[in-house]
């Protein structure tokens, strides 16, 4: 009981943390420079992981696909339906998941160090609104980086997929990405889009909120990273089964249109 | 004793200064009550020194009496604004009227020493970076670590750690500061020069002071009032003669040292 209490308060409180940051956006603008360093600061040092891990991730596709289509001879449709099943679901979720671990669990212990060591009270001492000047920069900073990093990892998937399909099943890397178009419609490929974007909100919102009220010193700010991954991971997958939700009735509504 | 056994005729003269006012200040966090029905006002000019055993609340009042921590009762008031309920810009105008050195420093480990001092000049002011530089070689040379400029706060020991925190409490010339335990461990002829340098400022800028101590001799050589926090609640001892003399047996016992009497059961609850 005392568990559902607390995450209905944790979730609640996090929305009204969302509510001030976007308030604060509109109202007191951090900036650009704090922007473009935060940007560049997590696109920098997550670029070769995330890289990676969209590249695996289009090759495992392609590999687990390759043994299902080869039974019914339809190995000409792998890079469509593999690039088509890595874009839409599996691509943005783990390597979203592998994000939280990275940018999160980094966001969350900065900025839970910065609260323990008293930064945070330190700044508010100052005049200045540590919601304009050191969360902010974050949030927006995490969003379109992810967003960024996110759309790297899918065309990298793709890479993956069409150089496994090349010396896993002998597919002619141009019979590879000549079937992606006729599986993988643009409604298909703006919902992985749609997802990538979501998921990087959930990341920033997340890992600020985590680490903006650590409490504790060393150990909460252990507790806020450990807590940043997990409620990340959770809250991605609740996620991803809502825009999957949304964006069914999304394709559907538009398959006359593109199809 | 509270601030509210004070006469009425008193208060009368006093308000007009007050600048800080608590009204039966309560502070908890979740069922742990750290402050209770707390009677306190500051008047301009004046430094107030908290003293008090550890764990009775002394960093939590002063973070209380800076707007850091919200009180879960009663009232503050500060610069005759009531703080529960003040707009976040009129807030943040009160904000900048105050200064503050933290326990540990909370100086800015990603930025060097002059920049921890920037900081706030170039958050707040408009000044250009040419005058931003200037006002930073100045406090840095009045605390006397000029020579550390471009160094980051872990490169530098303890004392001038403490020194570029006022430094940086100092940088927007607040007319309020709080200081929490400026002289913790460091030795006592620093101790000395730390509490004569924030004399000097004080005098300087004519600001009222908040400070924690427990050094009694460093609390004698600043103080113009004294109060202990004590079993949740706050005993104004006044000023270094009335404290020194003063009849309760926690106070005589902390401002002596003793290890017998009322304080012992404080510690053991620790």
């Amino acid at each position: 009981m005392k568990a559902i209490f607390f995450f209905f308060d944790d979730f609640g409180s996090s929305i009204i943390f969302l509510k001030d940051i976007l308030k604060t956006m509109i109202f007191r603008p951090c900036s650009r420079r704090l922007v473009f360093e935060q940007i560049w600061q997590v696109t920098i040092q997550s670029l070769p992981t995330t890289a990676m891990a969209g590249f695996f991730v289009g090759a495992i596709m392609t590999v687990q696909f390759a043994m299902q289509v080869s039974e019914f001879g339809a190995l000409p449709y792998l890079g469509g339906l593999a690039t088509s099943g890595t874009i839409r679901e599996i691509g943005p979720l783990l390597i979203a998941f592998m994000l939280s671990g990275k940018v999160g669990a980094y966001t969350s212990a900065e900025l839970g160090t910065m609260r323990v060591t008293e930064q945070i009270d330190a700044i508010r001492c100052l005049g200045a609104d540590p919601i304009q000047e050191i969360i902010l920069p974050r949030f927006i900073g995490i969003i379109i980086s992810s967003f960024f990093l996110l759309t790297i990892g899918l065309i990298m998937s793709v890479v993956g997929g069409v150089i496994l399909g090349y010396f896993f099943s002998g597919i002619n890397p141009e019979e590879y990405v000549r079937h992606i178009p006729t599986i993988l419609a643009w409604p298909s490929l703006l919902s992985g889009l749609i997802k990538c974007l979501t998921f990087a909100v959930v990341l920033a919102t997340i890992c600020t909120y985590k680490g903006y009220f650590t409490t504790g010193g060393a150990k909460g700010v252990g507790r806020s990273v450990v807590s940043t991954a997990v409620t990340t991971m959770m809250s991605i997958v609740v996620a991803d089964w809502g825009t999957s939700f949304v964006g069914e009735i999304i394709i559907n509504m538009c398959k006359d249109y593109f199809l | 004793m509270s601030e509210a056994i004070l006469s009425n005729e008193t208060k009368g003269l006093i308000n007009k200064n007050v600048i800080i006012e608590a009204k039966n200040l309560s502070v908890a966090f979740e069922a742990h009550t750290v402050l209770k029905n707390v009677d306190l006002f500051v008047e301009k000019g004046e430094t107030l020194v908290l003293i008090g055993p550890s764990g009775q609340g002394k960093t939590v009042l002063l973070k209380t009496l800076a707007g850091l921590i919200e009180p879960t009762a009663g009232t503050l008031s500060l610069y005759h604004k009531q703080w529960r309920g003040l707009p976040e810009n009129e807030k943040i105008k009160i904000l900048d009227k105050m200064g503050m050195l933290f326990q540990k420093n909370a100086l800015f480990d990603s930025l060097s020493c002059g920049e921890n001092i920037a900081f706030p000049l170039r958050e707040k002011t408009q000044k250009s970076e040419l005058e931003i530089q200037e006002i930073v070689d100045y406090f840095l040379e009045s605390v006397g670590i000029i020579h550390a400029k471009n160094l980051y706060p872990e490169e530098i020991s303890g004392g001038m750690q403490k020194r570029l925190g006022i430094a940086r409490a100092l940088a927007l010339m607040p007319e309020l500061i709080f200081y929490d335990d400026p002289t913790a461990g460091l030795d006592p002829i620093t101790s000395k020069k730390i509490i004569e340098l924030i004399l000097e400022l004080k005098k300087k800028n004519n600001a009222t002071v908040i400070a924690i101590t427990n050094d009694m001799n460093r609390a004698y050589q600043m103080a113009d009032r004294i109060a202990m926090v004590y079993q949740q609640n706050l005993i104004i001892t006044g000023n270094v003669e009335e404290t020194k003399k003063h009849s309760n047996p926690a106070v005589h016992q902390f401002i002596k040292g003793e290890l017998l009497g009322p304080l012992n059961s404080s510690f053991e609850n620790l």
